[in-house]
């Protein structure tokens, strides 16, 4: 969608009145486009003052009370949620920092040879896993993450793709399974290969949408959280970075840590 | 925030208030509803067209805030604009959902308002300035606008049911609004 189709959405995006196919590819479009989203915004405050002018109802006696109970249900059920999820941004905070020097070095030409530069970049991956590994066990509290529901898997290219990168997944019976993708090395140049889509594969061959990558950083970099409200991601192990044309660019396997 | 019970929040204020929210605090969450919770209630009212559907909805809007509590950005809008759009939304969601709801009555402006309390005269002044805001609109905007908005339909529908060209009902409806937003300027955030 274009800017020109985007804005001529937006006086139905902001009564909530836009078909929902329209209203996703037109959501997607505001989380890059400033400009757009600068329009967005004014007219969905034009839109929420249509709300006031109604006369007052009285509220149902009680309502508050159940308000608050509803919400402080909720909060107490979501903590352990929202604990694991900082913890998780500050591991591939770190996992991003180690990867980088990998990257780093590797881009910097201090290994020449093509099996060099893979035995250094398998080398950079194993010092991340590790790191990951050491720092897993400590934000987050015992009982809410284990290493039986924590796991992770390198991404490496295949002869269609460049980079890599490493996929963190939480399976667990107790809070919201989620995953984080960090990839690496994608040709930042290659605009015409966006948008990526993360898929997760099971034995059976099922396919689980894991993300999208819809820009890359000026090193090819991008980081993809998603969760599975409804999905148990169990034997969900294969991952696959796919371009715009569904060619796969990126693959790998999560494992148990 | 002590001091300020009534009147316009500060942005500082809203941000206290948000984050006491966030962390499921008794006392940010009734003040919230104190400040907000009657406007939530009536657009509930007016268009799911139950007691019992606006009461469901009020209780879901505050849910969904908590859970959306971290993205609220005061530099980007007003809290109670923030609570309005998360109200319309879901009530709008829950419409198309559930079939056999009736559409809602289209009006704008009715009686007199019912006596509020100290923490809603924020509200008071947001409808007070929504009622000039809509009056600046001509009576053809006012009921393109109130079937949109209040009667969930889309575009398309005004257009097929109006007989004129879907590009037609799209300009109008954003001409309008930027009525109302040119209209609302002058009140912004103190």
């Amino acid at each position: 969608m274009t800017c020109l189709d985007v804005r001529e959405r937006l006086p139905e995006l902001a009564l909530g009145v836009l078909a929902p196919e329209d209203r996703d590819e037109a959501e997607r479009h505001l989380r890059w486009c400033a400009g757009c989203r600068k329009e967005s915004e004014d007219l969905s405050r034009a839109t929420a003052t249509l709300g006031f002018v109604l006369d007052p109802a009285p509220l149902p006696h009680g309502l508050d009370d159940r308000v608050v109970e509803r919400v402080a249900a909720a909060a107490g059920r979501g903590a352990g949620v929202r604990r694991v999820r900082t913890a998780a941004a500050s591991i591939v905070a770190a996992m991003v920092a180690v990867s980088g020097l990998g990257w780093g070095a590797v881009m910097a030409g201090r290994a020449d040879r093509l099996e060099d530069r893979a035995a250094l970049a398998e080398a950079r991956w194993h010092e991340a896993i590790e790191d990951f590994r050491r720092v897993l066990t400590e934000p987050i509290p015992v009982g809410e993450l284990s290493r039986e529901t924590a796991q992770i898997g390198t991404l490496h290219a295949t002869a269609s793709g460049r980079g890599g990168g490493a996929v963190l997944q939480l399976v667990s019976p107790t809070i919201t399974d989620f995953t984080i993708t960090i990839v690496k090395g994608l040709d930042p140049e290659a605009t015409e290969r966006l948008p990526y889509r993360i898929q997760l594969l099971n034995e059976a061959g099922d396919v689980l949408k894991a993300g999208r990558i819809d820009e890359l950083d000026a090193d090819g970099g991008a980081e993809v959280f998603r969760e599975f409200r409804q999905r148990d991601l169990t034997g969900f192990t294969t991952v696959r970075v796919v371009d715009a044309d569904q060619t796969v660019v990126l693959v790998g396997e999560i494992g148990r840590l | 925030m002590a001091g300020r019970p009534e009147g316009p929040l500060l942005a500082r204020e809203e941000q206290q208030l948000v984050e006491g929210l966030l962390a499921g605090n008794e006392d940010a969450v009734r003040r919230l509803y104190a400040r907000y919770a009657r406007p939530v209630f009536t657009l509930g009212l007016r268009l799911l067209g139950s007691s019992e559907a606006a009461e469901e909805l009020t209780q879901d809007v505050f849910l969904a805030a908590w859970r959306k509590a971290a993205r609220f950005d005061p530099a980007r809008g007003r809290l109670s604009t923030w609570l309005m759009t998360i109200a319309h939304n879901l009530a709008v969601d829950r419409l198309r959902r559930e079939t056999g709801v009736t559409r809602p009555h289209l009006v704008l402006v009715d009686t007199v308002p019912e006596v509020p309390t100290a923490d809603e005269d924020e509200v008071v002044l947001e409808r007070d300035a929504a009622i000039r805001a809509i009056a600046s609109l001509s009576d053809a905007e006012k009921r393109l606008l109130a079937r949109a908005y209040f009667g969930g339909l889309t575009a398309r529908e005004i257009a097929e049911s109006d007989g004129i060209p879907l590009g037609t009902v799209k300009t109008r409806l954003r001409t309008a609004l930027i009525k109302v937003r040119r209209a609302n300027q002058d009140k912004e955030r103190p």
